[in-house]
């Protein structure tokens, strides 16, 4: 049910009794009405009676002054008799009204009016001139006649008067009848509309009330699922394996689920309303500075949602938590809005990768081994040679060589050995990483390479073709981008057919401006490989950089170039490959730039 | 018995790997001959009376594997001692030889395997 039915129906429920009160009002008004007529008419037929007496009184009256007059012949006597003519005249004439208002028959009093002006005339004015003219009116015939017409006189009046009389009790019989009628009438109607107006006020109130019984289990329903909702949102939130941490538009911590409870060591108990720098503290895993609260641009929204989640090679932010311990951690957060589209909050996802990480370092470690790995030839053959040349030489200086050979021996002997520690420590170089970013000959590092590389490329004959430039140097660690310049070299040499040219060039660069990105940078060396093998399709270019992809087939680990690209940009360079397919124009040329003194600390 | 100045072809691509070699195996009593690579060796190895031959594994173009086999094609019973700095070699390889060692075992060692083979060459 809603508002307005509600509202008709109390409506109805206050109007019925009105309602009924008013045409019980009406009809009893009518009744009495009908009463009121009633007691009218008695009154007229009343005040009929009582003319009617006053005219036989003056009749009397008159007949007794007759008499008297003829008795004693005293004009005296004779007063009354001319008295009463004018209001006997009135009182016939209200007489006559009052019965024609009655509906009563004219005729009595017509009969009365004649009879008396009869009397008057036969009897009465006769009797008075004879009296006057002293003449004896004792004569019994005329008196006897007089009386026998006063008789009849009275007898017409006293018809009259019974005809009213009757009518007055008639009419007081209908009164009573009315009276009786209205008191039934009435018992009746209260008796009926107090039924109809229980029945409908039950009906109404039964209505109310199921509307109300429904209502409230609407509501009772409706609390139900939405502690189920919430339940079944918990326990998501509970589920969930990421840390998420909801705060209000204030910075103040909402929610905090099992897995961040974990990561920050504060409990939800303890942290909520806590104001979320305090139990979310983000410092920056290089600088140590602490990272910008989510907290930070309230109460404006936060422009975008934003993810920290830093890459293989970058730094991401750590989590300090209650105990102190660090955790690397991912994270995003996004602004939560409500339905106007103001700030309501923030939520915070954030998970910990110490595991990723492990399992990054892990990989990292196995594409140096990788590296190693292609170098093992190399190391077999550059070692095992020298080595056996001394120790064939020492044979021979221990079996009386004359001075001359003894000499000569001796000579080749430290030159080998100084071939095995020039490979070794070309070998190790990859491995011992400096702690700061060091200022690099690259022509010095490119030939320490190159001697690594030389059993390789003579193998698969090539010829190396090198330019350069004196004196470029950069800033970085030298020992990881040895790999990635043997890496660049063997993919090089992998690519090329027997009898080709790879070149080197390095050049220094002072004003940055020939990348196909070209920003404005630092002054640096720019490092060219180039090789003319197949060349790569265009389409093949861009995936080289992805990890795991190879075009070696089951030989190329594929780790390889976008190991090599991280190493490149943590040392705050670039790398690039160009490459041609045309059968009179092909090969590759992998170009990398490194700067003075961008290398991000690790 | 004795090895009354026998003929060894030695074939390396290392130059001083080779010189001394030979210096040893000549101070042993052999007469030596040496190329840098195989097609130059293989040369030697025809028009020469080699009766042995001492050959390095790993050499550019042409592996030491190819010139065993191109040997035994032209004279099988040649003794064949393969050299190498690698520690294995596949099967396929080391059929076509006699005798497969490592470098730096030692000069005694291969001495002694050279004149095993040759001792057994001649019986």
């Amino acid at each position: 049910m809603n508002l307005s039915q509600l509202n008709r129906i109390l409506l109805q429920t206050l109007l019925i009794p009105v309602v009924a009160l008013l045409f019980v009002a009406g009809v009893l008004a009518l009744q009495i009405r009908k009463a009121e007529v009633t007691v009218a008419h008695m009154q007229a037929v009343g005040d009929n009676i009582s003319t009617a007496t006053q005219v036989g009184q003056y009749i009397v009256n008159e007949e007794n002054a007759i008499r008297g007059f003829q008795l004693t012949g005293d004009s005296v006597f004779l007063q009354p008799y001319n008295t009463t003519q004018t209001p006997l005249g009135r009182d016939l004439a209200r007489l006559r009204k009052g019965l024609a208002l009655q509906g009563g028959d004219p005729r009595m009093l017509d009969d009365l009016v004649f009879a008396h002006d009869t009397w008057h005339i036969a009897f009465a004015e006769p009797i008075i001139q004879a009296t006057r003219n002293g003449t004896d009116t004792r004569d019994t015939g005329l008196n006897l006649r007089a009386k026998a017409q006063m008789d009849h006189i009275i007898q017409l009046i006293a018809r009259i008067i019974y005809v009213q009389q009757t009518q007055r009790a008639e009419a007081a019989r209908t009164w009573r009848r009315q009276v009786n009628q209205t008191l039934e009438i009435l018992i009746a109607l209260a008796l009926l509309i107090g039924l109809a107006i229980g029945i409908s006020a039950r009906n109404r109130l039964h209505q109310v009330s199921d509307a109300f019984q429904k209502t409230l289990e609407a509501v009772r329903n409706n609390a139900q699922l939405t502690y189920e909702s919430e339940q079944r949102l918990r326990t998501m939130l509970t589920s969930i394996g990421e840390g998420i941490i909801v705060c209000d538009r204030h910075g103040k911590v909402e929610i905090l689920n099992t897995v961040a409870e974990q990561l920050t060591g504060w409990t939800l108990a303890n942290a909520i309303n806590e104001p979320i720098d305090s139990i979310f503290h983000l410092v920056n895993e290089h600088t140590r500075e602490t990272l910008e609260s989510p907290a930070a641009s309230f109460p404006q929204l936060p422009l975008t949602p934003k993810t920290h989640d830093g890459d293989l090679f970058g730094s991401h932010p750590i989590l300090i938590s209650r105990d102190g311990s660090e955790i690397p951690i991912e994270e995003s957060e996004a602004p939560i809005t409500d339905r106007e589209g103001k700030l309501a909050g923030v939520v915070i996802v954030f998970r910990d990768i110490s595991e990723q990480r492990r399992a990054q370092t892990t990989l990292l470690a196995t594409e140096k081994l990788a590296v190693a790995g292609r170098l093992a030839a190399t190391l077999a053959h550059e070692i095992h040679n020298p080595l056996d040349s001394v120790s064939n030489l020492l044979y021979l200086l221990q079996n009386n060589p004359s001075p001359e050979e003894n000499a000569q021996f001796l000579d080749l002997a430290s030159k080998e050995l100084a071939r095995v520690s020039q490979i070794s420590r070309a070998m190790l170089g990859m491995y011992r990483e400096s702690k700061e970013p060091v200022a690099v000959d690259v022509q010095e590092m490119l030939e320490s390479i190159l001697l690594l590389l030389d059993v390789q490329m003579r193998h698969a004959q090539l010829t190396l073709h090198t330019e350069f430039a004196p004196g470029a140097t950069f800033t970085g660690y030298p020992a990881e981008l040895r790999q990635v310049f043997i890496n660049l070299l063997t993919n090089a040499a992998e690519a090329s057919q027997a009898g080709s040219t790879i070149t080197i060039r390095t050049e220094i660069i002072v004003e940055r401006r020939r990348f196909p990105r070209a920003e404005s940078r630092p002054a640096g060396v720019v490092v060219t490989i180039t090789d003319t093998g197949e060349g790569i399709p265009a389409e093949t270019l861009p995936r080289l950089f992805q990890p795991f992809f190879t075009t070696k087939g089951e030989q190329g680990t594929g780790l390889g170039l976008w190991v090599s690209q991280g190493i490149v940009q943590k040392n705050g360079g670039t790398i690039t490959l160009t490459s041609r397919t045309d059968p009179d124009n092909h090969g590759t040329t992998a170009t990398v730039f490194l700067p003075h003194g961008t290398a991000v600390p690790t | 018995m004795s090895l009354h100045r026998r003929l060894v072809l030695c074939i390396d691509d290392e130059v001083v790997g080779l010189q001394v070699r030979k210096i040893i195996l000549e101070r042993a009593g052999y007469t030596v001959l040496t190329a840098p690579d195989g097609p130059s060796g293989l040369e030697i190895f025809a028009e020469q009376p080699i009766e042995a031959v001492v050959l390095d594994y790993s050499m550019p173009g042409m592996d030491g594997g190819q010139v065993a086999a191109a040997m035994r094609t032209q004279k099988p019973t040649v003794p064949i001692l393969l050299l190498s700095a690698y520690v294995a070699l596949s099967p396929e390889i080391t059929r076509n030889v006699d005798l497969y060692m490592t470098k730096g075992e030692g000069a005694p060692i291969l001495l002694e395997k050279l004149n095993g083979l040759l001792t057994g060459a001649s019986n």
